[in-house]
Parts: structure tokens; C-alpha cells; sequence
């Protein structure tokens, strides 16, 4: 019998990657959206971006971290671990993207570029767009490693012996 | 003035993305390389190996990876950045099992 599933720590990741994706996704279109809106409606929208942006990149690198510690045991089992290094790298690009966005969101709210405002809204959401980019390409080489090469997937016997 | 502060900002956020940027690894046929420890990941028994043709193998010790110097048995952390190293390695499907490791020095 195998231990109960909560306990493999290759399976952490998995618990912690939808979050950000959701939320960093979510972020870049809510941006996206309140950039074309104005007056109130815009400050509204512009502040849900920012939330799920600073919720988004924090999960990003707790599913960083915990993608490095499933790696220690998947990179042992599948057949292709160039493609879980791919993974990784497009996860930290995709997570210092998010990061970068995230600083001139406080560059913003510091009022340091007071006249700038607009310019610094539009490198935020372009940012957060190549992020975006990232965060699918990431998403997708994952469901590769598991869907493809049962990355962490403990496969039964073809008679279910054990079940 | 506020243009170059604006470039700046832009500059300061968008760095990470260059640091975040690291290396791909290779993949070699199965055989005997040497080469030096590029880098050690101690808590996963993991070392990244700079062949002398400059190919970047990541090698994680399995069960039956035997590791040895001066022909003795060695442990993990005798392996050290910079380490001159001679590994045996299987190649199964794209990944690179380490058969055997010798520190060469």
C-alpha cells in the first residue's frame, strides 16, 4: 500500500500551482480592462488588478519552491527531464515577470512617477502580459511532465492489484 | 528627466527577467565523460557536470550511482564546485542516469 497521497511531497506542487495561475491570469486581464476605463470604474479595476497581482506572484514563488522540491524526486522517474527543466526555467521567467510588475505597482503607490502614471500602467500591463505568455507556456510543459510522462503519478497495475 | 526615471523603472523591473534566465541542460549518449562540478544540489543528491565540450549535464544520484576517489568509496559531500569529475552515465529515453562518479582529484 502506498503512503496516503497528502504525504508525497512531489504532490505539493500541484496543490499550490492553480492558485497563481488563476489569479495571475485573472490579474493581467482585469489590468488589461482598466486600462480602457475611466474615472471611478478605472481606480476600481486597477485596485482588484493589484490585489490579485500581489496574491499571484507570491503564490508563483510558493509554487516555485515547491515545484523545486517535487523536482528532486520527478526528474528521477520520467523519461524526459529536459522537458521539466524547461518547465522550470519558463516558471522563473513567467515568476520575475509577475515580480517585475509588481514593483512598479509600488512604484505607483508611492507616487514616485506622479506624472507618469499612465505610461507606468501600460508597462505594468505589458509586463504582466508577457507574464501571462509564460504562465501558459509554463502551465502547458507541466501538463506535459504529468500528462504525458506521469510526472508524480503513481500508475496502477494494468489489474488494479492493491486498489 | 522624468522620461530616463520612467526608462529606469522599466530597466529595474524587467531585470529579474534576465537573471531568471538560466542555463539548458544536454543530453549525451550513454558513455564516460570528464569534466568539472559546475554545480552541487546537496539535498537532492544533484550535480550539474561542464564537459570538456562544453555540454551541461544534470546528473541526479540514484540508488545505484557508485561514487568513489582514489579509488575508495566517497560521499556526496566530498563532491565540491570545481571538482574535476570522470562520470559514467546511462542515457534512458532523454535522461542521464549516473552509473558511476569518480573525483578525480
Amino acid at each position: 500500500m502506498s503512503e496516503p497521497t497528502i504525504l508525497r511531497t512531489e504532490l505539493w506542487h500541484p496543490l499550490t500551482v492553480h492558485f497563481p495561475i488563476s489569479f495571475l491570469l485573472l490579474a493581467t486581464v482585469v489590468k488589461a480592462v482598466a486600462l480602457i476605463l475611466k474615472g471611478e470604474r478605472s481606480v476600481f479595476w486597477q485596485k482588484v488588478g493589484s490585489f490579485l497581482l500581489v496574491l499571484g506572484a507570491a503564490g508563483a514563488w510558493l509554487a516555485v519552491y515547491t515545484g523545486n522540491l517535487a523536482e528532486g524526486t520527478v526528474a528521477r522517474k520520467i523519461c524526459d527531464p529536459i522537458l521539466l527543466k524547461s518547465h522550470e526555467l519558463a516558471s522563473l521567467n513567467m515568476a520575475w515577470l509577475f515580480t517585475g510588475a509588481f514593483v512598479l505597482e509600488i512604484v505607483q503607490h508611492l507616487n514616485f512617477l506622479q506624472k507618469k502614471v499612465m505610461v507606468l500602467r501600460v508597462l505594468t500591463t505589458l509586463i504582466m502580459v508577457g507574464g501571462a505568455g509564460y504562465l501558459i507556456y509554463t502551465s502547458h510543459l507541466g501538463a506535459q511532465v504529468v500528462y504525458e510522462q506521469a510526472g508524480g503519478v503513481n500508475v496502477p497495475p494494468s489489474d488494479c492489484a492493491g486498489l | 528627466m522624468i522620461m530616463k526615471k520612467v526608462m529606469m523603472t522599466a530597466l529595474v523591473a524587467v531585470a529579474p527577467f534576465f537573471y531568471g534566465c538560466g542555463e539548458k541542460t544536454d543530453v549525451v549518449e550513454s558513455g564516460t565523460y570528464q569534466g568539472v562540478v559546475e554545480e552541487v544540489e546537496a539535498e537532492k543528491t544533484e550535480i550539474y557536470v561542464k564537459t570538456a565540450d562544453d555540454k551541461l549535464l544534470e546528473l541526479y544520484f540514484t540508488d545505484k550511482t557508485s561514487l568513489t576517489q582514489n579509488g575508495q568509496t566517497a560521499t556526496f559531500d566530498q563532491l565540491k564546485e570545481g571538482s574535476k569529475v570522470e562520470v559514467q552515465v546511462e542515457k534512458v529515453g532523454n535522461r542521464l542516469d549516473p552509473v558511476a562518479v569518480k573525483i578525480m582529484e
